[in-house]
């Protein structure tokens, strides 16, 4: 809660020290409210918060560790994104200011305690990320996906907020607590069913899964570097984390119903994403692609409403994300989303090629990296009730690990022609960090 | 700890060694691990389990990070570093082993082998299993044949499937009992209903019979042995489908024993058919490195029906075997690589004359043949004599199929010696062995023969690891009874 009110304020404040057109000092401010923020979610267990008792947000330990893991995140977008930012000048703190308060509703959704806030944080959380999406005004692709995007997802929040007043008509509140007390009582009304179904394809779009995944490659596509990489890291997260809120305990009443559907699409979105990305010559909407399937091995967690693995298998994929994300930033002088551009710039570049190695190999789930403990963990915690999902998952990881390990191979290539690239300061930071996570994450596991 | 942590520390100094020296690092690195090694055994007691990192509890997962050797896994584990320093021996007047990624991906590679034979613990097993992939693929990649991208990621997407499989039987036994302790997965296995026990087996054969490879699996060995640098070659063949065979022995058989004797025979037949189906593609090959690709799978499928028959005699027969093979296998890959770094061919038939213009390269690759058609006296004779016995016992069609090795083995070696070292010479010049490579044939022919002469101190040092083993399965039926 402080945290959240913390970064709300340092959005406010960036936007009106923007008006200097300073962009260092934007930086600055944004990256102290948002270490500000990570330290006191950090030691929220240990003081007592003036804010402690608000009704609309419910904080435990597990969504603190969801919401460092989305601040922690957005720092390091934050500085990656600075040597893109600052070319324009003008928009500098307009493009942290609308981070920002995302950020706000991404921690909102997080935390929710009923349907309003959960409303309220999902409109914060996407209404500035239309915005940030079209940013490139003067680009036909980023227009075109902002359009697609707000409109495809203003239709979303439309059934989603048709869902929650079905439930609410069904069981007459918005308190998920209250519901959370009538489960089991009685048999609830066809029109709780149905509400959920709603809200599941309202979330169904938002995480970006099948049926409704087409919007991320065309989004992803055409947003900035360092948006894309937010979209597909903390939206992703909390959508996900309030996915799994929702619907592995307050809709429990309606399991039969929606986890035959959930179950095929998991399905579904696990073969898919992988196999469409093998076509794909945009690093962009490969990593979109690649992204629908692992959102599906997520989703894996919905079915035993397992916080943990989720917040691990989270931690390694966006650590992942990010890092080749931050390379694809570091290239400036060739196009980096151009797939064939990346021949042999790992060969040309050894540290490059390391963090390219270790980050998809993460990815396709070797050990003893991060990404094999994440995908490890949700396997095997959710493989005696769904086998064949588990099957499944692991066959899909093969068509994975063939994708990733095409884009090694092609990135390791001898090619003496290839460019060679020298990390700015700010983003071997970010690379350093995001890889010390995928090597050494998994020892968190052991505390 | 020193016999794990050595390679790894060595893979991170050889980028730190100046350019030339590092093939003199290389060597002397891989020396010492040998050293390290070899320590180990003088004061190891076969009698015993010894326990080289034990934390003494389970962590998050059912972790418990055992590690530990005995009697079969020292002798792997010596065979592994005694490989990696022939293999580093044989390089050495090189290009290749100036380079420092190489040499670094080498010590990694036996750093993830001698953690499969280390790890008392499935998820560690799984681990450095995964974890030889990597360094063995990038060898393959950067200092193989170019353009090789295909065959490559079939490798590697092959041996993923397959270890993706082992993967998921890990699971189904390990969250039984909450741990994936040696021991723990043990008694789960025994509790496990036959059925289950039967499809766990099953994900296990997927992951062990891709890299050995058993016979319909063994679609990807021979273009990757031939596209392979030499070294690749040698360490694919020599070591890493060791892992799948010591996997068999170790994990697959004990644990999953309810259930296995249901694939028993299938496994059998695919060994038997392997020997046969190899050798006879051997006798047609032209490619001299591609030969000893199938005749490769023609041993190891001999080995592995010999080890599924999982009697204590076939099982001390089939770890002499496996050593062999590895003579076998490196010494063969490394007359195939003089020949074809001299000649800049491997066709057999536009060799010829050799045994002239290098009198002493055909006496070592004379005795390297021998010692893969298993004369007397070397180490093969003892090794397939006592599998093909075996394998009559079991059934005297199976014995019939084996013993074919024999035969065969002879025709497609004795040919291909014969048409590239004799005849009327087709080239003008032959350079003769170095000193390291009359080093390199002299020590493996020595190993060959004294294991040939007296097998038994090897039998005896694995014999109480593998009465072990028989104890464990033995105790887990009576669990049943």
């Amino acid at each position: 809660m402080d945290a959240l009110i913390v970064i709300f304020i340092t959005g406010l404040v960036g936007l009106f020290v923007g008006m200097m057109k300073k962009p260092v000092l934007t930086l600055s401010i944004t990256i102290t409210g948002l270490v500000t923020a990570f330290i006191l979610t950090l030691y929220a267990r240990s003081y007592e918060s003036i804010f402690s008792k608000y009704n609309g947000l419910s904080t435990s330990p597990l969504t603190d560790a969801f919401s460092l893991l989305v601040i922690g995140l957005t720092i390091l977008i934050v500085l990656g994104g600075f040597n893109y930012f600052k070319k324009d000048k003008e928009h500098t703190s307009d493009y942290y200011g609308l981070m920002l308060f995302s950020l706000c509703g991404a921690l909102i959704m997080i935390a929710f305690n009923n349907f309003f806030m959960f409303f309220l944080g999902l409109e914060i959380m996407s209404i500035p990320i239309y915005v940030l999406v079209g940013i490139k005004k003067s680009n036909v692709l980023s227009s075109e996906a902002s359009i697609k995007y707000f409109f495809t997802g203003s239709f979303a929040t439309g059934v989603l907020l048709f869902g929650i007043a079905l439930v609410y008509g069904a069981t007459g509140t918005f308190d998920l607590l209250t519901i959370n007390s009538m489960r089991g009582i009685a048999e609830p009304s066809p029109m709780f069913h149905i509400g959920v179904l709603f809200i599941l394809a309202a979330f169904l779009f938002k995480v970006g899964s099948v049926p409704f995944h087409f919007w991320s490659p065309d989004v992803y596509q055409g947003s900035p570097d360092a948006i894309m990489s937010y979209m597909s890291t903390v939206v992703k997260v909390s959508a996900l984390c309030a996915f799994v809120t929702l619907f592995s305990n307050v809709f429990m009443d309606s399991k039969h119903v929606y986890l035959i559907i959930l179950e095929v699409f998991i399905a579904i979105s696990f073969i898919f994403g992988y196999v469409s990305a093998l076509k794909q010559s945009n690093l962009k909407r490969m990593l979109a692609y690649s992204g629908i399937s692992n959102t599906g091995l997520a989703m894996l967690t919905i079915l035993n409403g397992d916080f943990g693995s989720l917040w691990f298998f989270l931690l390694s994929y966006t650590a992942a994300t990010i890092c080749i994300m931050t390379l694809s930033q570091a290239m400036d002088k060739i196009d980096s989303e151009d797939i064939s551009n990346w021949k042999g710039i790992g060969y040309k570049n050894p540290i490059i090629g390391v963090v390219i190695i270790i980050s998809f190999l993460s990815l396709s789930g070797i050990p003893p990296l991060t990404g094999f403990f994440g995908k490890f963990l949700i396997l095997s915690n959710s493989f005696q009730n769904h086998l064949w999902l588990v099957i499944i998952g692991l066959i899909s990881s093969v068509i994975g690990a063939f994708l990733y390990l095409r884009f090694i191979v092609l990135s390791m290539a001898k090619d003496s022609n290839a460019e060679k690239i020298c990390l700015s300061p700010l983003h071997f930071v970010i690379i350093g960090l995001s890889t010390i996570v995928l090597l050494f994450g998994w020892s968190i596991l052991l505390f | 700890m020193a016999l794990l942590v050595l390679p790894i520390v060595l893979a991170l100094l050889s980028f730190l060694i100046p350019q030339k020296l590092v093939r003199y690092f290389g060597l002397a690195g891989a020396l010492s691990s040998l050293v390290v090694a070899l320590g180990h055994l003088s004061y190891f007691n076969p009698e015993r389990y010894v326990s080289i990192f034990d934390p003494n509890k389970l962590f998050p997962l059912g972790l418990s990070f055992k590690m530990g050797y005995d009697g079969l896994s020292l002798t792997m584990v010596l065979l592994v570093n005694a490989i990696v320093t022939i293999i580093l021996l044989a390089n050495f007047a090189k290009e290749l082993a100036e380079n420092k990624t190489f040499t670094a991906l080498v010590f990694l590679m036996q750093f993830g082998l001698l953690g499969v034979f280390l790890a008392q613990d499935g998820l560690l097993f799984y681990g450095f299993w995964e974890i030889t992939l990597i360094p063995i693929f990038f060898i393959l990649y950067w200092f193989g044949q170019q353009n090789n991208n295909s065959v490559l990621l079939k490798f590697f997407i092959y041996t993923l499937l397959g270890s993706l499989g082992m993967l998921l039987s890990f699971i189904v036994l390990g969250t039984n009992v909450q741990s994936f302790a040696y021991n723990d997965l043990a008694v789960a296995g025994s509790f496990m209903a036959s059925k289950m026990a039967c499809w766990v087996a099953c994900g296990f054969l997927l992951a062990f019979a891709i890299k050995i490879p058993l016979f319909p699996f063994h679609t990807w060995q021979p273009n990757t042995y031939t596209t392979a640098p030499m070294a690749g070659t040698m360490l694919l063949s020599a070591l890493m489908l060791k892992m799948a065979l010591f996997g068999m022995i170790k994990w697959m058989i004990p644990i999953t024993y309810n259930g296995f004797s249901e694939i028993k025979w299938l496994i059998i037949t695919l060994g038997s058919i392997g020997i046969v189906y190899g050798a006879i593609i051997a006798i047609k090959q032209k490619d001299i490195k591609t030969l000893f690709a199938y005749a490769s799978i023609s041993h190891v499928g001999l080995i592995a029906a010999g080890i599924v028959l999982f009697t204590q005699t076939s099982l001390e027969s089939a770890v002499i075997q496996i050593i062999n093979h590895s003579i076998v296998a490196v010494g063969l890959f490394f007359a195939a690589d003089i020949i074809e770094s001299r000649t800049g061919t491997r066709n057999i038939y536009e060799l010829g004359g050799i045994a002239k213009l290098a009198p002493r390269f055909a006496f070592w690759f004379a005795l390297m043949t021998f010692v893969s058609v298993s004369v007397p006296f070397t180490a093969g004779f003892i090794g397939e004599f006592l599998l093909i016995k075996e394998l009559f016992m079991a059934h005297w069609v199976t014995g019939l199929f084996a013993s074919t090795t024999l035969v065969f083995g002879a025709v497609y070696m004795l040919r291909a010696y014969q048409v590239s070292m004799f005849g009327t010479p087709k080239m003008t010049s032959f350079e003769d062995l170095k000193w390291n490579e009359i080093l390199v044939f002299a020590s493996l022919t020595v190993a060959a023969i004294l294991i040939g002469i007296s097998p038994a101190c090897i039998m005896n040092f694995v014999k109480p690891s593998i009465e072990h083993i028989n104890e464990l399965m033995v105790g887990s039926l009576n669990f049943i009874k």
